[in-house]
C-alpha cells in the first residue's frame, strides 16, 4: 500500500458519518461506511486489487460499475467478488491476494 | 405458487424508475431488479444521500434526480436492490429472471420485461490501459457521486461530454488536472457542423457543451487532436506518452480517467435472442425496436440508453412511454388525455433523438482507438493483444465469435463487454468488411458469475 492518490472531498458532510471495521488482507481498518470494497481499497490507498492469473500483472478496477471485473477481491472468504458491486460492512474481511483462477 | 409479475423492469435508473412509476400507479403488478445498494442508475447514483459539497460539485442536473427517486420509493411496485440479474429465459407464462440477492439466486417470473439496464462506457484500449492507475472517467464520477472521493491530481484523456462535465467538477472540487488530452478528430467538427440546427432545437444544452468545452480550454493544459497515448509505469500509471499537432509529450501522472462515450449493454436483450443491428452514428451496437421500445421479441421491450444511447431526460420519457404502451395491452381503456399524452411523450422522444444527432457525430471516436495494434491488450482478461487479434482476423476467422474460440478473447470474467467492440473493429478492418457484417460476440448465461453451490440451491419466488 502506498499513499492514496484519492481524498475526500472537502467540507463533506454525509448524513450516515460512521465509520467501519474492515479487516484488509488480515490488516485493522476503520473505513466510511456506504462505500463499495473497491472504493475503500482506493481510500485506503491499495491501489491494486488482483494479480492477473496468466501474466501475473497487478491489475485494479477500471469501470467501478460492475462491467470490468477487474476488482475482484476475496470478500469473507467468497472468492473472484466485484468490489464495485458490493458495499463494505462491519468486520468484512477483504483479500486482495489471488487465491483461485481469477 | 409462484407470484407473476406484469412487469418485471431490469434496472433502477431514469428509465426504470419512470417506467415502475407509471405502470405500477395504473394497477400493474410490478417488481424493479437493480444491481445496485441504492435506485437512480449511474446518473443519478447516491442521489437520495448525497451531502451539500457533493451537490455543489456535481452541479444542478444532478439534482434533477431527487423528485424522481422520491417518487419511485413512493410507487406501489416491488423493489429489489443489490440483485444481479444472471439470466432471462422463456416461461409457459412470460419469462424466468434468475437474480442473485445476498448470495442465493432467486427465479421471478413476469409476463413482460422492460431492460433498462443502461449503458457502458465505450471500452478505450489505448497502451497500457490495464495498469493500476488507469480507470475510467465514469469510474472518477462514481467514486465522486458514491463515496465523496476525488484524486489529488489526475490527467482525463479521450472525448466526449462526460469528460468535459467531470474536468469543469473535478476543477470545483479543487483537483489538479494535470492535462485534458482530447482525442476528438478534426474531421469530427466539420461532420457535426450540419447538425448544429439539430443542437440548436435545445438552446440551453447547446450552450452549457459549449461553455463547458471553452472553459477547460482555458483553465486547463489541454491538448487537442491528441493520439497515440501510451500509459507508462512500473506497476501503476507513472506517466502518459501522447503525439499532439505533430509534438510528442510526456505527462508524469499517478492517474489517468479514459472516456470515449458510452454504448449500450445489450447482454440482457441478447440472450432473449432479440435482433441488433449496428449504428453508424453512434457506433455501437443497438437493440432494434418499434414504437415505445418494443424489441423484436414479443413481452420485451428496452428503454432508456440500454436501447439507443440518449442520456437521462430521454431515458425517463423512453421509460415513461414503455410503461404506458405495457398498461393500454392489459385491455384498459384509456382516457383521452392520455392518449393525447402517449402522443405527445412520443414526439418529443423523437425531437430529443434528434437534436442528440450533434453530440453523436461531434464525439465519434477516432479510428485509431478502435482498431489498437502491436502489444496493446484488446482482451485485457485473457491478455490477447491486438497483434494477436489482427493476425488472426487476417489468416481468414468468420468473424468475432471465431476469432473468440481461437484467442481466448472475450472469453474471460467481463465476457467480452471490455474487448467486444474492437475484435469487431478489428476484424472490419483486416478483412475489408463494414462493421454491420461483422457480428457481435454471442452471449451465453450466466450473465455475471454464480457458483455452482448457488445454482444448486436457487428457489422460486
Amino acid at each position: 500500500m502506498t499513499a492514496s492518490a484519492f481524498s475526500r472531498l472537502h467540507q463533506h458532510q454525509t448524513s450516515k458519518p460512521d465509520t467501519c471495521r474492515i479487516l484488509l488482507n488480515g490488516i485493522e481498518h476503520q473505513v466510511p461506511v456506504a462505500m463499495s470494497v473497491a472504493a475503500a481499497l482506493l481510500y485506503l490507498g491499495q491501489h491494486v486489487t488482483r494479480t492477473h492469473p496468466v501474466s501475473r500483472q497487478p491489475r485494479a478496477g477500471l469501470c467501478h460499475m460492475g462491467v470490468c471485473f477487474e476488482c475482484l477481491v476475496t470478500i469473507n472468504g467468497q472468492q473472484n467478488q466485484r468490489g464495485c458491486m458490493r458495499p463494505v460492512s462491519s468486520n468484512m474481511s477483504i483479500i486482495t491476494t489471488p487465491q483461485g483462477l481469477s | 405458487m409462484t407470484q407473476i409479475y406484469d412487469y418485471l423492469v431490469v434496472g433502477a435508473g431514469p428509465a426504470g424508475m419512470a417506467a415502475a412509476i407509471e405502470a405500477s400507479h395504473a394497477g400493474l403488478k410490478v417488481l424493479v431488479l437493480d444491481q445496485a445498494a441504492a435506485a437512480g442508475g449511474q446518473i443519478f447514483r447516491n442521489v437520495g444521500h448525497s451531502c451539500a459539497a457533493q451537490e455543489q460539485v456535481l452541479g444542478p442536473d444532478y439534482g434533477l434526480g431527487k423528485p424522481l427517486l422520491q417518487a419511485f420509493m413512493a410507487a406501489p411496485c416491488d423493489y429489489r436492490p443489490l440483485a444481479q440479474v444472471w439470466n432471462i429465459e422463456p416461461h409457459a407464462q412470460g419469462f424466468t429472471v434468475a437474480a442473485l440477492i445476498d448470495g442465493l439466486s432467486i427465479n421471478f417470473v413476469a409476463s413482460d420485461l422492460l431492460i433498462a439496464n443502461g449503458a457502458m462506457e465505450r471500452p478505450m484500449a489505448v497502451s497500457g490501459w490495464e495498469k493500476p492507475g488507469v480507470m475510467t472517467a465514469g469510474a472518477g464520477q462514481i467514486l465522486l457521486k458514491a463515496s465523496a472521493l476525488v484524486p489529488k491530481q489526475v490527467v482525463l484523456a479521450g472525448s466526449g461530454p462526460l469528460l468535459l462535465l467531470l474536468a469543469h467538477q473535478y476543477r470545483a472540487a479543487g483537483v489538479t488536472i494535470t492535462a485534458l488530452l482530447d482525442t476528438t478528430p478534426r474531421s469530427n467538427y466539420w461532420r457535426a457542423i450540419p447538425w448544429l440546427i439539430a443542437g440548436l432545437s435545445m438552446p440551453k444544452q447547446l450552450l452549457k457543451g459549449v461553455w463547458l468545452s471553452l472553459v477547460q480550454r482555458i483553465r486547463v493544459p489541454y491538448f487537442t487532436n491528441v493520439a497515440d497515448i501510451k500509459i507508462v509505469g512500473h506497476i501503476g500509471a507513472e506517466a502518459v506518452r501522447f503525439t499532439a499537432a505533430g509534438k510528442d509529450y510526456e505527462v508524469p501522472t499517478q492517474l489517468v480517467l479514459l472516456h470515449q462515450g458510452i454504448v449500450a449493454q445489450t447482454q440482457m436483450a441478447q440472450t432473449l435472442a432479440c435482433e441488433l443491428s449496428w449504428n453508424p452514428v453512434k457506433q455501437c451496437w443497438q437493440i432494434q425496436t418499434t414504437g415505445a421500445g418494443q424489441t423484436s421479441v414479443p413481452g420485451v421491450q428496452v428503454a432508456g440508453d440500454a436501447g439507443a444511447i440518449g442520456g437521462a431526460q430521454l431515458a425517463q420519457l423512453e421509460g415513461r412511454l414503455a410503461a404506458m404502451a405495457r398498461i393500454e395491452r392489459t385491455g384498459t381503456r384509456s382516457s383521452w388525455a392520455k392518449k393525447m399524452l402517449y402522443q405527445a411523450l412520443a414526439l418529443r422522444i423523437c425531437q430529443l433523438h434528434w437534436a442528440r444527432g450533434l453530440v453523436d457525430r461531434l464525439y465519434q471516436p477516432a479510428p485509431w482507438l478502435s482498431t489498437p495494434t502491436g502489444t496493446t491488450l484488446v482482451c485485457r482478461c485473457e491478455q490477447v493483444s491486438a497483434a494477436q487479434i489482427t493476425d488472426i482476423a487476417q489468416s481468414g476467422c468468420a468473424g468475432v465469435n471465431q476469432l473468440k474460440a481461437f484467442s481466448r478473447a472475450g472469453m474471460g470474467p467481463c465476457q467480452g463487454r471490455q474487448c467486444g467492440l474492437n475484435l469487431g473493429y478489428l476484424v472490419a478492418q483486416a478483412q475489408g468488411r463494414p462493421m454491420a457484417q461483422v457480428q457481435p460476440l454471442s452471449v451465453r448465461p450466466p450473465l455475471s458469475p454464480i457458483n455452482l453451490g448457488q445454482l444448486a440451491q436457487s428457489s422460486d419466488l
